[in-house]
C-alpha cells in the first residue's frame, strides 16, 4: 500500500483523474492564481474566488494528511539569511498571479489542457522568468 | 459548495504531496538535465486532462490581457518569483502542509503583491486594455480535438522517449 501511495506516476494520475471529476461534477476547475485575492478581501462575483481559496486551504490540509500518513512531516523553521527569497519571492508571485487572471503554475495543469491561449502565453512567460532567474541566482 | 471545495482541495493536496509535485523544483531539475519526474508528472496529467476536458467541454480560463503582453510580462514575473522562493503556488501549499514554514512566509508575502496590482496597477491598466478570452481551437479556427489530439500524441511521445530505458 506504501509503494502504492509513493508512486509518483500514480498519484499524478489521480491528481489529473480528479481534475477532470471537479469539471465533470461542478462545472468548477482547478485555478491557483485568482483563489488568493480573498487574502486582500476581493471575493470575486458569487464568491468565486472564495470558493477557490477553499480549494486551496484544503490543499494545504490534504498535503498536511499526506505528509502525517506516511511520516513525512517535519516541522521547519525558515533560515534567517533566506528570508528575503520568501518575501521578494511571494511578492512577485502576488503580482504574476493578478496582473493577468490565470497565470499560475495551474495554467500547466488546467489552462493548457483547457486549450486557453492565455494560459498558453502565461507559460511562455513563465519559462523565462524561471530560466532567468536560476541562470542569475547559479552563476 | 464551500464543503465540497474543501473536499475536493483536501484531494489534490493529498495526490500533490504523494506526487512531490512543484513545478519551480521542477523547471530547476529540467534546466540541470534531470527533469524525468516532472516531465512524466506533467504529460501524464496533460493527457489525462486535455481528454477529460475535451469531452466535457471547453472553457477559457484566465483572461487575455493587452493583445497577450500582460500576459506574458505577468508570467516572466510569477516565474521570476517560483524561482526565487523555490516553490510554484502548487508546491508552495504542498510544502506548507508538509511542515516548512518558509512556505508560510512565501504564502503571506502574495499579500503586498496582489496588493499593488488590485488596489493601484488595475484600477489605471483596466481602462485602456482590451479583455478576450479565446481558446486555440478559435483562435486557428480549428476543430477542438485536432488541437487535443496534437497535444496529447506530443504528450505521449515524450512520455516514452523520457522513461525510455538505457
Amino acid at each position: 500500500m506504501r509503494k502504492f501511495f509513493s508512486t509518483y506516476w500514480i498519484m499524478a494520475f489521480g491528481f489529473a483523474v480528479l481534475n477532470v471529476f471537479m469539471y465533470m461534477s461542478i462545472k468548477k476547475f482547478w485555478i491557483g492564481g485568482s483563489s488568493f485575492l480573498p487574502m486582500i478581501g476581493v471575493m470575486g462575483d458569487n464568491n468565486k474566488f472564495l470558493f477557490a481559496f477553499v480549494v486551496n486551504l484544503g490543499v494545504i490540509l490534504g498535503s498536511f494528511i499526506g505528509a502525517k500518513s506516511f511520516g513525512e512531516f517535519k516541522l521547519r523553521m525558515p533560515a534567517g539569511k533566506d528570508l528575503w527569497k520568501a518575501v521578494l519571492g511571494g511578492a512577485l508571485i502576488g503580482v504574476g498571479v493578478t496582473l493577468a487572471p490565470g497565470t499560475c503554475t495551474t495554467s500547466f495543469v488546467t489552462g493548457i489542457p483547457m486549450l486557453s491561449v492565455s494560459s498558453f502565453l502565461s507559460a511562455a512567460g513563465i519559462f523565462v522568468g524561471v530560466f532567468t532567474v536560476y541562470n542569475w541566482m547559479t552563476n | 459548495m464551500l464543503l465540497i471545495g474543501l473536499l475536493f482541495g483536501i484531494g489534490f493536496g493529498f495526490f500533490v504531496q504523494r506526487a512531490g509535485l512543484c513545478f519551480s523544483q521542477g523547471f530547476a531539475s529540467l534546466i540541470m538535465g534531470k527533469g524525468k519526474r516532472i516531465l512524466t508528472i506533467w504529460f501524464i496529467i496533460l493527457i489525462v486532462t486535455s481528454i477529460g476536458f475535451l469531452l466535457l467541454g471547453l472553457k477559457p480560463i484566465g483572461q487575455i490581457r493587452g493583445a497577450g503582453f500582460f500576459n506574458i510580462l505577468s508570467g516572466i514575473i510569477f516565474g521570476a518569483g517560483i524561482a526565487l522562493s523555490g516553490g510554484c503556488v502548487l508546491g508552495t501549499l504542498r510544502q506548507l502542509g508538509e511542515g516548512n514554514l518558509f512556505y508560510l512566509i512565501v504564502w503571506i508575502s502574495f499579500i503586498p503583491g496582489m496588493w499593488l496590482v488590485v488596489k493601484v496597477l488595475d484600477p489605471m491598466l483596466l481602462k485602456n486594455y482590451n479583455v478576450q478570452n479565446i481558446l486555440i481551437p478559435q483562435l486557428l479556427s480549428i476543430p477542438a480535438g485536432y488541437v487535443t489530439g496534437t497535444i496529447c500524441v506530443i504528450a505521449l511521445f515524450g512520455l516514452l522517449i523520457v522513461n525510455k530505458k538505457k
